[in-house]
C-alpha cells in the first residue's frame, strides 16, 4: 500500500508539471505564461542537479576501479584528475576564463574534431562492407545519391563543375527528393514524440521508476 | 608567457590529435588514454558550466541575496534537487523518484509543444505552401511540390506497421504495401543526402587536422 503512493506521487507530480506546462504553451494566458516560465527554469535547475550526479557517478565507478585495482585502473586514474582539474578550474575561475578556455580549446576541441576526421575513414570502409554485404536496390539507391551529391558539390580539379550533374541533378536530389523523405521523416518523429509525450501525461508511461 | 602558453596548448592539441588519429590503425593505448582525458575534462567543464549558469545564479543566488519570495520559491527546486542527489545511493534512489517524474513531465510537454508548433505545423504548412505557385515555371514547381508531398506521404507509410490478422500472419493492406515500396526509395535518397553531407564534413574535419598537424611541425623546426 505503502509502495502503491509512492508510485502514486511521482505520477502526479508528473502529470501536473506538463499539464501546467502545456497549457501555458497552447494559451497565452499571462498568469498561466508565467507559471510554465517557472517550471521550466526549476526543470533547469534539476538538469543541472542531474548533471551533478552523473559526474559524481562516474567518479565513483572511475574511483572504485582504481581504489580496486581492477584493469584499465591508469585510465580511470587520468579520467579522475583530468576531470577533478577542470571541475576545480571551472568552479574557481568561470568556464569562460583564459585558462579554462585554453583547456577546453586544447582538449576538446582538437579530440572531437579528430573524432569526426576518423569518421571520415570509417564511413568510407562501412559504405564499402554496406556493397559488399547487402547489396540490394534500396542500399544502391542510398550509395548512387550519396556518391551523386558528394560529385556535384565538390568541383573535380582542372574540370569545375560537372555539367548536369551539379546544376540539375543534385539541386533535385537535395531539394527535391531528398526534401520529401525529410519531410515525412520529420513528420513521422515528430508524431513519435507526441505519442510517447502524451502518454507520460495520461500516466500510461511512466520511465521514472512509478509503476 | 603568452608564447609559452601557445606552445603547451599547441603541442596538447596536437598530441590528442595524433592519439585519436591513432586509431586507423586499430585500438590502442593511445586513443583510449585520450578519449579518458576527454571524458573527464568533458565531465568537469559541464559541471562547471551546471554551477555557473544554472545553481548559482537560479537556484543559490536567490536564496542566498533574494526576497523572502525568491527564497520561498527556490525551496522547491532545492528540495527536488536533494531528492535528486539521493539517486546517487541505490538503497535510496526510490527517494528520486518524484524529482525524476517532475522532469519527465515538463520535458514530455516540452516535447510535445515543440513537436506541434515546430515541426508538425511548420512542416505540414511548408509542403501544402509548395502548391502555391502562379506565374513562370508553374507547372515545374507543381510537378516538384507533388514530388515532395509523394515523399512525405510514402516515407511516413512506410514506417507505418498496423497489419491485419491473416492465415499465414499479420499481413499489411496491399495499398499501404505498395506506398510503402514507394517510400522506402524516398527514405534511402534521404538518408544518401544525409550520409554525403556528414562524410563533407568528417572529410573537411579530416584535412583541417592534417593541416594543424602540418603547419604545428612546421612552426616547430
Amino acid at each position: 500500500m505503502k509502495f502503491k503512493f509512492k508510485g502514486l506521487l511521482s505520477t502526479a507530480i508528473a502529470i501536473a508539471s506538463g499539464v501546467m506546462v502545456l497549457l501555458g504553451y497552447f494559451f497565452t494566458v499571462p498568469a498561466l505564461v508565467n507559471v510554465r516560465i517557472e517550471l521550466v527554469n526549476w526543470a533547469v535547475i534539476l538538469a543541472a542537479f542531474a548533471i551533478f550526479v552523473g559526474v559524481v557517478n562516474l567518479l565513483a565507478v572511475h574511483g572504485n576501479k582504481v581504489r580496486r585495482k581492477e584493469k584499465g585502473r591508469f585510465y580511470s586514474f587520468i579520467l579522475v584528475i583530468s576531470l577533478f582539474a577542470t571541475l576545480i578550474l571551472g568552479l574557481a575561475l568561470r568556464p569562460e576564463h583564459p585558462t579554462v578556455a585554453a583547456l577546453f580549446d586544447s582538449v576538446q576541441l582538437p579530440v572531437e574534431a579528430s573524432l569526426m576526421a576518423v569518421l571520415a575513414v570509417t564511413l568510407t570502409y562501412a559504405s564499402i562492407r554496406l556493397l559488399r554485404r547487402r547489396l540490394n536496390l534500396v542500399g544502391v539507391v542510398f550509395l548512387v545519391t550519396a556518391l551523386l551529391i558528394l560529385l556535384g558539390a565538390a568541383p573535380l580539379p582542372f574540370f569545375g563543375d560537372i555539367p548536369i550533374l551539379s546544376d540539375v541533378v543534385r539541386p533535385f536530389l537535395t531539394q527535391v527528393l531528398a526534401v520529401g523523405g525529410a519531410r515525412g521523416l520529420l513528420i513521422g518523429v515528430a508524431l513519435g514524440t507526441l505519442t510517447i509525450g502524451l502518454r507520460i501525461l495520461f500516466g500510461a508511461e511512466r520511465p521514472y521508476g512509478g509503476k | 608567457m603568452t608564447v609559452s602558453m601557445d606552445l603547451i596548448t599547441g603541442l596538447a592539441a596536437f598530441l590528442l590529435t595524433v592519439m585519436v588519429l591513432s586509431y586507423l590503425i586499430g585500438d590502442n593505448p593511445f586513443f583510449r588514454l585520450a578519449i579518458h582525458i576527454f571524458v573527464g575534462v568533458a565531465a568537469g567543464y559541464a559541471g562547471a558550466v551546471a554551477w555557473h549558469q544554472a545553481l548559482w545564479p537560479k537556484l543559490f543566488r536567490p536564496i542566498v541575496y533574494g526576497t523572502l519570495a525568491e527564497k520561498l520559491l527556490a525551496v522547491i527546486p532545492l528540495l527536488l534537487g536533494i531528492l535528486l542527489l539521493a539517486k546517487l545511493s541505490p538503497r535510496a534512489a526510490r527517494l528520486g523518484n518524484p524529482a525524476m517524474a517532475y522532469l519527465v513531465g515538463i520535458g514530455a510537454a516540452v516535447a510535445i509543444g515543440g513537436a506541434v508548433m515546430g515541426t508538425i505545423f511548420p512542416q505540414t504548412a511548408a509542403t501544402v505552401n509548395l502548391f502555391g505557385v502562379t506565374g513562370d515555371g508553374m507547372a515545374e514547381k507543381l510537378f516538384e511540390a507533388s514530388i515532395v508531398l509523394a515523399g512525405a506521404v510514402t516515407t511516413l507509410v512506410y514506417f507505418h506497421f498496423g497489419a491485419k490478422a491473416a492465415p499465414g500472419g499479420p499481413r499489411r493492406g496491399k495499398f499501404v504495401q505498395a506506398l510503402g515500396w514507394v517510400g522506402q526509395f524516398f527514405v534511402a535518397i534521404t538518408f544518401g543526402a544525409l550520409f554525403a553531407g556528414v562524410y563533407a564534413a568528417a572529410m573537411t574535419a579530416l584535412v583541417e587536422r592534417i593541416y594543424f598537424i602540418w603547419i604545428f611541425l612546421g612552426s616547430l623546426f
